[in-house]
C-alpha cells in the first residue's frame, strides 16, 4: 500500500490534504501536535513539532513507520501583531515549527532512504511580497521557500522531486485567529481546493505550485512591484490588526 | 555627538573590515564568539567588545543588551547584523545539529536581537542593516544556509514597513567573499576563489548600500570582484 507522511494533518490544510490522501488510496501517518480523529489507514504520531527534543524521540518512529512514496511538510504555526509585541519564546517556537523541523525531518527521510519519490514544502504567498504585521512568520516560510529551491537537484539526483508550494489564505481556523477584525472570510479558498492543487502539483513534480488564480496574480505582482504590494499588505494587515496573537 | 554603532560578528571577515572603517568617525560596540582576550589585538582600539554566541539566541541578545547597560549607551545609530555561520555540503547528508545551528546563528539570533535593540535604535532614530548573501534565492551546496539568509530577507521586508517613520530597516545581500567563512564551511572554492572579493572591498560596498537608504540591495559579484582583480593586477 502506498504511504504518506504529513505533518499537522489533524486540522485545516493538513486534515484536507490527509482526506484526499486517504481518498486516492494512501496510507497516512500523520504527525501533529494533538491527535486526530481515528480513521482507518491513518495514524496519528503526537509530538510538539516546535520542541526539538520531542522532534528527536519521535523521529525514529516516524521513519520506521516508512518507506514514504511522499512527505509533506504541511505543520505551521502563526503569530500576527507588530513584531515587538511577539515574545520572543513564541518567535523562537514558530521558527522551529515552520522552519527548522520541516528540514530535519527532510534530511532525516533522505538520510534514511525513507522518502522514495516526492517532498513538499509548504511556504506561503508572502514569500513573493512581504508580510508587516507577520515578520517572523514570513521569515519562516521564506526559510522553507528557498531550503525548497534549493534542495531540487541534488534531491533529484537522489530520484526525490520537491515541490514549493505557496498558498495564499485558506479558511481554516488559523487563518480566522489571526486575520485583522473584519476581514472576509469567504474569499479565503477552501481547504479542499488548495490540497488538490498542492497534491497534484506534488505528484506531478512540479518545482512550484500556487493554489487558485487571484493568488497567482499576486505573486505575479508582489514579484514584478515588491515594495509596492508589500505597502499595500501593511494596508490591508498590519494598520488593521488590533493585538498581537500567537 | 559621535554616533554609535552596533556590529556582529566583527572580529573577522566583513564584520571587522566594516568595524575598521568606522572606527575613527563613531563609538563602536563589536560582538563575536570569542572572549575579548582573544581577539583584543585585531579589534580597532577602543572599540567595545561583547561575547555572544548566536548559538544561544536569547542568551546572545542578553548578553548585548548588558554590554549596551554597562556603556550608558541608551541609543543606537546604526545596527549592523552582520554574524553568520554555514556549512557547505550536500544536503542530503546534513546533520539536524548542523540545521538548527545554522538557523539560530543566522536567523533567530538576528530576531532576538532585533527586538532587543529597537528601543535604543528607536531613541536615536536609527538603522538596523541586515546582513544576508546573495545565495538567498536558494543554494543546492549550501541550502540551510542560504534558506537561513532567505529568513532575514523576508523579515527584513516585513519590518521595513512595519518600523517605517521609526527605525528605517535595510537588507544588503553580499556576493562570495574571502573572509575565511569559506574554510569555516568546510568549502574548497576553488581556483574561482581567487576571484572572491576582498572583505574590505564588501565592506565599502555595504556602506555605499547602507547610505543610499534602498532595500534590498544586491552587491553583484561580478562587479566588484572584477574591480578587485583589476586593483590586485595594477598593483603587481
Amino acid at each position: 500500500m502506498k504511504r504518506a507522511l504529513l505533518t499537522g494533518g489533524s486540522n485545516g490544510l493538513g486534515r484536507a490534504l490527509a482526506d484526499l490522501l486517504l481518498q486516492r488510496g494512501y496510507q497516512v501517518v500523520s504527525v501533529d501536535r494533538s491527535g486526530g480523529a481515528a480513521q482507518p489507514a491513518m495514524l496519528h504520531v503526537t509530538c510538539d513539532l516546535a520542541d526539538r527534543h520531542a522532534v528527536d524521540r519521535t523521529l525514529p518512529a516516524i521513519l520506521a513507520a516508512g518507506p514514504y512514496e511522499l512527505a509533506i511538510f504541511n505543520a505551521g504555526a502563526s503569530a500576527t501583531g507588530r513584531f515587538e509585541d511577539i515574545p520572543l519564546d513564541a518567535c523562537l517556537r514558530l521558527l522551529a515549527v515552520n522552519a527548522e523541523t520541516p528540514l530535519v525531518f527532510a534530511t532525516a527521510l533522505m538520510q534514511a532512504g525513507a522518502v522514495e519519490r516526492h517532498l513538499c514544502f509548504i511556504s506561503s504567498l508572502s514569500h513573493f511580497t512581504g508580510y508587516p504585521g507577520a515578520a517572523v512568520y514570513a521569515a519562516s516560510k521564506d526559510v522553507v521557500a528557498a531550503y525548497a529551491k534549493g534542495v531540487r537537484k541534488p534531491f533529484a539526483a537522489h530520484g526525490v522531486s520537491v515541490t514549493l508550494a505557496c498558498p495564499g489564505p485558506i479558511r481554516t481556523a488559523q487563518a480566522e485567529r489571526h486575520a485583522p477584525p473584519g476581514a472576509d472570510a469567504a474569499r479565503r479558498m477552501p481547504p479542499e481546493q488548495a490540497a488538490r492543487a498542492i497534491l497534484d502539483a506534488t505528484l506531478g513534480h512540479r518545482r512550484l505550485v500556487i493554489p487558485g488564480a487571484g493568488p497567482k496574480l499576486f505573486a505575479l505582482a508582489g514579484w514584478l512591484f515588491p515594495a509596492f504590494v508589500t505597502r499595500q499588505m501593511k494596508r490591508l494587515i498590519f494598520d488593521r490588526l488590533d493585538e498581537a496573537v500567537w | 555627538m559621535r554616533s554609535r554603532l552596533l556590529i556582529t560578528g566583527a572580529t573577522a571577515g566583513i564584520g571587522l573590515a566594516m568595524a575598521r572603517r568606522r572606527a575613527a568617525g563613531a563609538d563602536l560596540l563589536l560582538t563575536g564568539r570569542q572572549e575579548h582576550a582573544a581577539v583584543r589585538d585585531r579589534l580597532p582600539p577602543g572599540a567595545a567588545y561583547v561575547a555572544a554566541d548566536q548559538s544561544s539566541p536569547e542568551a546572545a541578545a542578553g548578553a548585548v543588551r548588558g554590554a549596551l547597560d554597562r556603556l550608558g549607551w541608551d541609543r543606537l545609530d546604526l545596527a549592523v547584523l552582520n554574524a553568520g555561520a554555514g556549512h557547505a555540503l550536500d544536503p542530503a547528508t546534513e546533520s539536524a545539529q548542523s540545521i538548527r545551528v545554522t538557523l539560530d546563528v543566522n536567523l533567530a539570533a538576528a530576531i532576538a536581537l532585533a527586538q532587543t535593540l529597537l528601543p535604543f535604535l528607536e531613541n536615536a532614530s536609527g538603522k538596523l542593516v541586515l546582513v544576508g548573501s546573495t545565495a538567498h534565492r536558494g543554494a543546492p551546496g549550501f541550502a540551510s544556509y542560504a534558506a537561513s539568509k532567505a529568513g532575514l530577507d523576508g523579515l527584513a521586508r516585513a519590518l521595513r514597513e512595519e518600523w517605517r517613520g521609526r527605525v528605517a530597516v535595510q537588507i544588503v545581500h553580499p556576493g562570495p567573499t574571502a573572509t575565511g567563512m569559506h574554510e569555516k564551511a568546510g568549502h574548497d572554492p576553488g581556483p574561482i576563489g581567487r576571484m572572491f572579493a576582498r572583505p574590505e572591498t564588501t565592506a565599502a560596498r555595504i556602506e555605499a548600500a547602507i547610505a543610499s537608504g534602498r532595500s534590498p540591495v544586491t552587491i553583484p559579484f561580478a562587479r566588484y570582484a572584477a574591480a578587485d582583480s583589476l586593483t590586485t593586477w595594477m598593483k603587481r
